[in-house]
């Protein structure tokens, strides 16, 4: 009489999988909370130019003290001709009151007073330093950006930036 | 009738849901990250003033044609990786001493005494000013700021530790004249360079006088700043930036271009 039992053909025991979806979730919930969304997908396409030193605007987003437009050629190449230099801008998610302005700097001023009024009450920031940033393609001429800062100016909207990718190792 | 047992759900595929999520948001995420140039646009003036006349070694101007051809401080230059270098040598060549026959900005050298004199000088005005009936507020706001300017420059020799205080001449500047066709490439191209001399002339003096690089700093206070149990350090970093600023200050001009 043997006390160990001689090994007999045994199937391996299955691997208990009901914790894998908690791993799962963690994922997802991880990737959830560190992405930030972007408030609309602009029609005018944008390659930003290279730069270094740049500021990382994420804390300003965090905060909500940033408002983006973004100045490109217009993804929709019939409308190029409609635009000085065919350049268009487009103004952040915002509902226009009429399609043409879409495209205009005429438009700045209502959009940035609108969006700073409806901006949530913990943010205390007066307009002057409430950051616009302006997403410009490589080759937009500088004249239009000129024309976005002097609509900023009359509103006393003083703080602006200037859109790179950054091509620095920090 | 016997109790009957409630069947198990089988949870295996709640993987699969989970799964399926996880990569819906890993596809629709972007995870570039933002950054820009921040800069400040003046003031709108109402009352107009006729230009102040500034010397011409205080300016350090950056020109960029139509054709994006670039000049810097009136030199043609072909390759825009040497803004930067053009740039630093304008801020440090007079920095050791002063030299009036090169075409480079005046550094005045302010010693702790001078600066407790033009504090007491300042008060007092701004007292006066105070006392003045029907004195306009922004007035009293602009001398007592004055005042404030120059216990700034006390806090800042007092860091740096030294008998004196090296400062540009208050006019000098950097400008940069694009004219409307020049490519957004390379006024981007402009604001780099500049950054990279500013940071590169602060990340010297920071390595002198802290021992510490410029980025590191800026960092921690950056992180620091909102933290309650970490004011102690963010206010000591506040006052190591605010001395590299008034060694090299960031006076850029963007000048609106006519046509």
């Amino acid at each position: 009489m043997s006390k160990f039992k001689k090994e007999g053909k045994k199937n391996a025991p299955g691997i208990n999988t009901s914790s894998l979806p908690d791993i799962v979730f963690m994922l997802l919930f991880f990737f959830m909370v560190a992405t930030t969304t972007k408030d609309a997908d602009p029609t005018v396409s944008v390659t930003s130019p290279e730069g270094v030193r740049a500021t990382d605007m994420t804390p300003y987003k965090q905060r909500s003290e940033i408002d983006f437009m973004y100045l490109g050629k217009p993804r929709n190449a019939a409308r190029a001709a409609e635009f000085n230099y065919g350049f268009a801008l487009f103004l952040d998610n915002v509902a226009q009151p009429d399609p043409g302005d879409l495209y205009s700097t005429n438009y700045i001023r209502q959009w940035k007073k609108d969006k700073f009024n409806s901006k949530p009450p913990s943010m205390t920031k007066p307009i002057e330093s409430v950051i616009t940033c302006v997403k410009a393609d490589k080759e937009a001429p500088s004249g239009i950006i000129f024309d976005i800062r002097k609509e900023l100016q009359e509103i006393d909207a003083l703080t602006i930036a200037y859109a790179v990718r950054d091509k620095s190792n920090i | 009738m016997a109790k009957k047992e409630i069947p198990e759900i089988n949870a295996g595929s709640m993987a699969d849901i989970a799964f399926l999520l996880l990569i819906f948001f890993l596809v629709t995420t972007t995870m570039d990250k933002d950054t820009a140039y921040i800069r400040s646009i003046p003031k709108k003036v109402i009352v107009k003033t006729p230009p102040v006349d500034v010397e011409k070694r205080n300016i350090c101007a950056i020109l960029a044609n139509s054709k994006n051809q670039l000049m810097v401080r009136g030199e043609i230059m072909n390759n825009p990786d040497d803004i930067s270098e053009k740039v630093i040598e304008w801020y440090t060549k007079n920095e050791i001493t002063n030299d009036v026959t090169n075409n480079f900005p005046m550094y005045s050298r302010i010693s702790m005494k001078e600066i407790d004199e033009k504090i007491a000088d300042f008060t007092a005005v701004a007292e006066e000013f105070e006392a003045t009936p029907n004195a306009s507020a922004d007035m009293i706001d602009f001398k007592w700021k004055q005042v404030q300017e120059w216990e700034n420059k006390k806090k800042a020799l007092k860091l740096l530790g030294k008998s004196v205080l090296p400062e540009l001449h208050f006019q000098a500047h950097v400008r940069i004249e694009v004219q409307k066709e020049t490519a957004y490439e390379l006024f981007a191209k402009i604001q780099s360079e500049l950054e990279e001399a500013i940071y590169t002339l602060r990340d010297k003096a920071s390595n002198e006088i802290f021992g510490e690089s410029y980025g590191v700093i800026k960092k921690r206070y950056d992180a620091n700043e909102g933290d309650k149990s970490k004011q102690v350090q963010a206010r000591e970093d506040k006052e190591k930036l605010d001395l590299l600023k008034i060694l090299y200050p960031d006076r850029f001009i963007e000048v609106t271009p006519k046509k």
